[in-house]
């Protein structure tokens, strides 16, 4: 079995500062880091191979430096880096993104199942994991919280929905979205972190997938900003005191009235 | 306890609050209010016999009004206990004699940040994580760092010389003081060192006002030493089969490892269990006996890395069973967490406790731990160890079994703090080495120091403070 990890590096989000006249991140100077909810992506398929046995691939689309978290995933377990990287591809969207991602499974040949975490904490989209799938036509489940039982020829899955869990048997290979829920993350270890200091991670350059170039960067990206703006709170809140029973009366009297006023009794 | 009954102060009258009003605004004087007085009655200390209410709170805004305050004070004979945040762990902050208390709240302004000459200059009530905070983008920070880190002011940092996780590469807070300015128990407002790197102009004041807990005056103004921002840290969490392989290694990282981590904090099989359990932490610590978490940090990834390969490697051969690496913000938070919940995860566990804070020597940390462990079976009690164990610094909570009557532990407690301390004495420790003796641990005193060295220090305190007003019943008794 051979399952590919799609993981994105994102700036940590408690150090990110935006750009108030542009509304966008800054990335200069800021710590990047495995999406945090690609851990979960990560962790499940190394448990798997750790059950069934297999090869575990994490593969990542950015810029050079982005292999520090193809690292960090192969000091966790995972036993195959591969770096998607090439100046033709800034400025794609999770359109164009999905489409490289998926030539570069095609590329890579063979792979039973394809995990991704739900979404990027930066882009918040969850856009990428459903679209390689729809680039690959395989067959996809988002929101996975359980990864049941595993053959040759499917998967039974619990997805998280609304009103509770779905039970899905999905015939391989397939693509997933995994939630927390799924498995908590282990940490990398020493060794881990000595045998990703010497691997060799394998860079995929846009020559080596035979792409439409109308279909990458930012003049394959459909995608188009109109306007970045931060929300107005128009909420208006009134703190009501009390600290006797002479107060907490007319508290109670007042929050009456209001509730009262918005129909809300 | 009852420090009060022990002086003769006088109570705070109305009109002792009325002058107090005057000169700080009614706003800011608590009085004849049971409920907003309360929360300074405590600090941290679990235990609710070391907490006393105050009879009045004050919240100055400027070193002119606290010096009125004090002057007032000394007039009225009316005890005044100054507060920071009240994170405390030893009772600095509680007004055991009851009185006025000062806290320095309002004071919270970051005065200067002197990058020519790499310090700043605060005012009492700041927020020790607010200091590196305001100093992002200039490549400097301010290296002390106690594990209250989000809550406690500055000043409080200083009254009890706060120590922390990184001591044992950037040492307590008192490296970083270079200047004071200060309050004295009589109503002077006094300058003291400044922004000097060397100064030998007379006795060293600055640092006998670090850890002196509030007994020898209120700071208004501080000036701290800022080094260069280490950019990059790396965090080993190395798990042990025993205390005895985990707490053997501690010395002998810096020794034979020839690298000096930021950090080197020591948990035993019992603190590793409640804070993982309190965190819902899924690392494999049921079979672990101990575990040491170790830092290291620099501004050169390569180097960074060699060196925690070098501290893991030396870490396995000597029995470690697994070492896990956090070299970024979000693993190094996980496993930092584990450490930090260990004291909340055991106030939750059991109230009657004692919360230690014993400094031995470094080198002698295994002779420490080993002796705790027989204590605890001794005396059928659990005694958690964990701490700062790389600078000789542990923190072993002897905790009452559930099925304990209150006398039993209370006879009993003596009769363990005697043997502990005990072993002080033969190892050349004392008493706290961070945590401070406020009243909690005074009666201890005369058990590891000399009589003479209490008569000095009983001495300066006179010089200082002759009415006794100032943070009276702290450390040691005046009669």
């Amino acid at each position: 079995m051979r399952i590919v990890v799609l993981i994105k590096q994102v700036p940590e989000t408690k150090s990110v500062k935006m750009d108030e006249e542009t509304g966008t991140v800054i990335r200069e100077g800021v710590e990047s880091i495995v999406n945090p909810l690609d851990l979960y992506a990560i962790e499940a398929a190394i448990s798997l191979k750790d059950q069934y046995g297999g090869e575990t691939v994490a593969v990542s689309m950015g810029p050079p430096k982005a292999d520090i978290c193809i690292k960090e995933a192969l000091s966790m377990g995972i036993d195959k880096g591969v770096l998607v990287s090439d100046r033709a591809f800034a400025g794609s969207d999770t359109w164009a993104t999905s489409y490289i991602l998926g030539e570069t499974i095609k590329l890579l040949g063979d792979v039973d199942m394809i995990i991704c975490g739900e979404r990027a904490t930066d882009g918040d989209t969850g856009q990428v994991g459903p679209e390689v799938a729809a680039h690959l036509s395989l067959p996809v489940a988002s929101y996975i919280n359980a990864i049941e039982s595993f053959n040759n020829n499917s998967v039974s899955l619990s997805r998280q929905v609304e009103q509770g869990d779905e039970m899905l048997d999905v015939a391989l290979p397939c693509l997933l979205t995994v939630v927390k829920e799924v498995a908590t993350p282990r940490l990398p270890t020493l060794d881990g972190k000595i045998r990703a200091k010497a691997a060799d991670i394998q860079l995929i350059t846009a020559d080596m997938l035979k792409l439409n170039p109308d279909y990458i960067g930012l003049k394959g990206s459909p995608t188009r900003v109109a306007k970045i703006f931060r929300p107005k709170v128009t909420r208006e809140c009134e703190l009501l005191f009390a600290k006797d029973d002479a107060t907490i009366h007319a508290g109670v009297d007042k929050l009456y009235a209001f509730l009262d006023s918005k129909e809300a009794l | 306890m009852n420090e009060f009954e022990l002086y003769n102060f006088n109570p705070v009258t109305p009109e002792i609050v009325k002058q107090l009003e005057a000169i700080v605004g009614e706003k800011y004087v608590i009085f004849d209010d049971v409920e907003s007085l309360e929360q300074y009655s405590k600090d941290e200390v679990p235990d609710p016999a070391y907490r006393t209410m105050p009879e009045a709170v004050v919240r100055p805004s400027n070193k002119e009004e606290i010096a009125e305050i004090v002057k007032l004070a000394n007039r009225e004979n009316v005890p005044l206990t100054p507060r920071g945040a009240g994170s405390g762990l030893s009772g600095g902050c509680v007004p055991c004699c009851k009185g006025i208390v000062i806290s320095i709240d309002r004071m919270n302004k970051i005065i200067e940040i002197d990058r020519e000459n790499m310090m700043i200059v605060v005012e009492p009530g700041v927020v020790a994580n607010d200091i590196n905070e305001h100093l992002e983008g200039t490549g400097l920070f301010y290296a002390g760092y106690p594990m209250s880190v989000e809550t406690c002011y500055i000043a409080g940092n200083v009254a009890e010389n706060a120590g922390g996780g990184k001591a044992i590469k950037y040492g307590v807070t008192a490296r970083y003081v270079l200047g004071l300015e200060v309050v004295t128990p009589t109503g002077d407002i006094i300058e003291l060192g400044g922004k000097l790197v060397k100064n030998v102009t007379g006795y060293n004041l600055v640092q006998l006002m670090v850890g002196s807990e509030g007994t020898l005056g209120i700071f208004t103004k501080i000036i701290l030493k800022l080094i260069p921002r280490p950019t990059l840290q790396a965090d080993l969490l190395c798990l042990f089969n025993s205390s005895d392989e985990a707490i053997s290694m501690v010395p002998k990282i810096i020794t034979e490892g020839g690298i000096i981590p930021t950090s080197v904090e020591f948990m035993d099989k019992l603190s590793v269990q409640a804070g993982c359990e309190y965190l819902n932490e899924s690392l494999p610590y049921q079979n672990c006996g101990a575990m040491l978490l170790i830092s290291v940090d620099g501004n050169d990834a390569e180097e960074l890395e060699e060196q925690y390969i070098t501290i893991g490697k030396f870490c396995k051969e000597g029995g470690a069973t697994e070492v896990y690496v956090a070299d970024n913000s979000s693993t190094s938070e996980r496993i930092w967490s584990v450490r930090r919940n260990i004291a909340e995860a055991f106030n939750l566990i059991s109230k009657r406790q004692c919360n230690e804070d014993i400094v031995v020597p470094p080198a002698q940390i295994p002779e420490a731990i080993m002796f705790l462990e027989q204590i605890s079976k001794k005396y059928g009690i659990i005694i958690p160890c964990f701490g700062h164990a790389g600078d000789g610094n542990i923190h072993a909570r002897v905790t009452c079994p559930e099925d304990w009557s209150d006398e039993k532990w209370h006879d009993s407690v003596p009769l363990i703090l005697g043997e502990i301390y005990a072993m002080l004495r033969r190892t050349g420790g004392m008493l706290s080495g961070e945590h401070g003796i406020g009243h909690k641990r005074k009666k201890y005193m005369d058990q590891v120091v000399s009589p003479e060295y209490l008569a000095l220090l009983k001495g300066i305190k006179k010089t200082f403070d002759p009415n006794n007003i100032m943070n009276p019943g702290k450390i040691f008794d005046m009669v």
